[in-house]
């Protein structure tokens, strides 16, 4: 049976569709037991749906972006791997990196030789070996990094909050300095978007335009990329 | 019992159960397709090879098992490290989103209630995702073919933008602490970049994140500290 054939079967389908029906499984799980416990912690129905708008907002662009590096990956390890693997972690960096490294410990070069069935298994495997570690050390550690978290906190509040907050922005400043040192127009995207974001926090400061706030991010982002694209 | 209770000896506790849960059958999931090369088709990988790959794929990524879920705990928290952890794009998307849903509801992070609505945001953003790429799966490339190239190229702005806005968007109301671990980060990654932590494999892909979050941590407690 041709590699791609096998790689695109109905069998693969239902393997890789288990895996991402129990990524989804847990993602509606953990929202009821939260949106229960929101109610029960005195969180206002408008509250939630505003945070669940505005997650959704967010999430279509850079879905898209993932979109393209999976089209892009099941070229090599056909649809329902990439498909599972891009819903599953490891990124698309990973993922083809991982696949190579499978296919040239028996010889085939991913993308340029022809794949053999044995390379095809060979880069399955790498990439499910390669990523269970996340996994692994991430649902082990959750539970503890917790305890420690609020050991070094001391049960206060502020003080939890203020290390959440801190940890956001130093997130944010890593992520975007990778974009503002390779000095192409990654960083005036990157310079841009901020730029668009810091305006549109003064006018909804100023002139108290509520609705702006959800949408601020959104504007930021198109903004830059339109402007980014036409320079 | 109070709220704080509650939330501390029930709900955090049933979270736990269920994170563990779903990250054990997680990892026996990501198997399935490998179980229908093996079963359906019959086709197991060569032992000494399989070795080969999984040490390169260790030695460029091992660290990054260990580190990222440490680097992102205090933005994540426990519930979020184990969504994230099994859905990735942790830092294009589940990070974003669950900021933002704190941010729209007036939550602040690293609270109880934060930790609720970053719950709800991460959870729909993994739910949009997958419908998306669902939808991608089906149509095909033909759907990114049919968008002009400037779409494309815009796409390509999409995620420095979404980093540059987020950064503002937290930054703006601790502007010194921000522009101080900016100029931190601009630094570290120009010196990554010049290669002077080559010696360090993947150094790239992690200590930027690793070094600026708890650099960031370290000054805002040390300053919290001091001004109470």
């Amino acid at each position: 049976m041709a590699v791609m054939d096998m790689a695109n079967s109905l069998p693969m389908w239902l393997a890789c569709g288990l895996a991402v029906a129990l990524v989804l499984a847990q993602a509606i799980i953990f929202a009821l037991h939260a949106y229960k416990a929101g109610q029960k912690m005195g969180l206002s129905e408008s509250q939630m749906k505003r945070a669940v708008k505005s997650s959704a907002i967010t999430s279509i662009g850079p879905s898209i972006v993932i979109l393209s590096g999976m089209l892009s990956l099941l070229i090599t390890v056909g649809a329902p791997m990439a498909w599972m693997r891009l819903s599953f972690i490891g990124s698309v960096m990973f993922e083809s990196i991982a696949a190579g490294f499978g296919t040239s410990s028996v010889g085939v070069q991913l993308g340029a030789d022809e794949m053999t069935e044995l390379a095809f298994c060979m880069a399955v495997w790498t990439m499910i070996l390669g990523s269970v570690g996340w996994i692994i050390f991430a649902t082990f550690s959750a539970g503890r990094m917790d305890k420690v978290q609020k050991k070094l906190a001391k049960g206060d509040p502020v003080m939890l909050s203020t290390i959440a907050g801190a940890a956001i922005v130093g997130s944010f400043a890593a992520l975007s300095s990778t974009h503002l040192v390779s000095l192409n127009k990654n960083s005036l995207a990157c310079v841009l978007g901020g730029v668009i974001m810091a305006v549109m926090i003064f006018i909804t400061e100023k002139f108290q335009v509520k609705w702006l706030k959800e949408w601020a991010l959104t504007f930021s982002i198109l903004g830059s990329m339109i402007i980014t694209v036409l320079v | 019992m109070d709220k704080k209770e509650y939330f501390d000896k029930e709900y955090m506790p049933s979270m736990n159960r269920i994170g563990v849960i779903t990250g054990f059958l997680g990892v026996l999931a990501s198997f399935a397709p490998a179980l229908v090369l093996a079963v359906v088709y019959g086709i197991l990988p060569r032992p000494a090879a399989l070795v080969t790959a999984f040490i390169s794929a260790a030695s460029t990524f091992g660290i990054l098992w260990f580190v990222e879920p440490v680097s992102y705990f205090a933005v994540l928290g426990p519930v979020g490290t184990y969504m994230a952890f099994l859905s990735g794009n942790i830092s294009n998307m589940r990070v974003p989103c669950a900021s933002m849903a704190q941010v729209s509801a007036g939550v602040q992070p690293g609270t109880e209630e934060g930790s609720i609505i970053s719950t709800l945001g991460m959870a729909v953003s993994i739910v949009l995702n997958i419908s998306i790429l669902t939808i991608g799966v089906i149509l095909g490339s033909s759907v990114l073919s049919m968008l002009p190239d400037s779409v494309r190229e815009g796409l390509n702005y999409l995620l420095p933008a979404l980093f540059g806005a987020l950064l503002v968007q937290f930054g703006i109301k601790q502007k010194g602490l921000a522009s101080t671990i900016l100029v931190y980060a601009v630094l570290l990654s120009a010196a990554i970049k010049a290669g002077i932590f080559s010696w360090l494999p993947g150094a790239s892909n992690y200590l930027g994140i690793l070094t600026s979050v708890f650099l960031s941590i370290i000054i805002a407690v040390v300053t919290y500290k001091k001004v109470k």
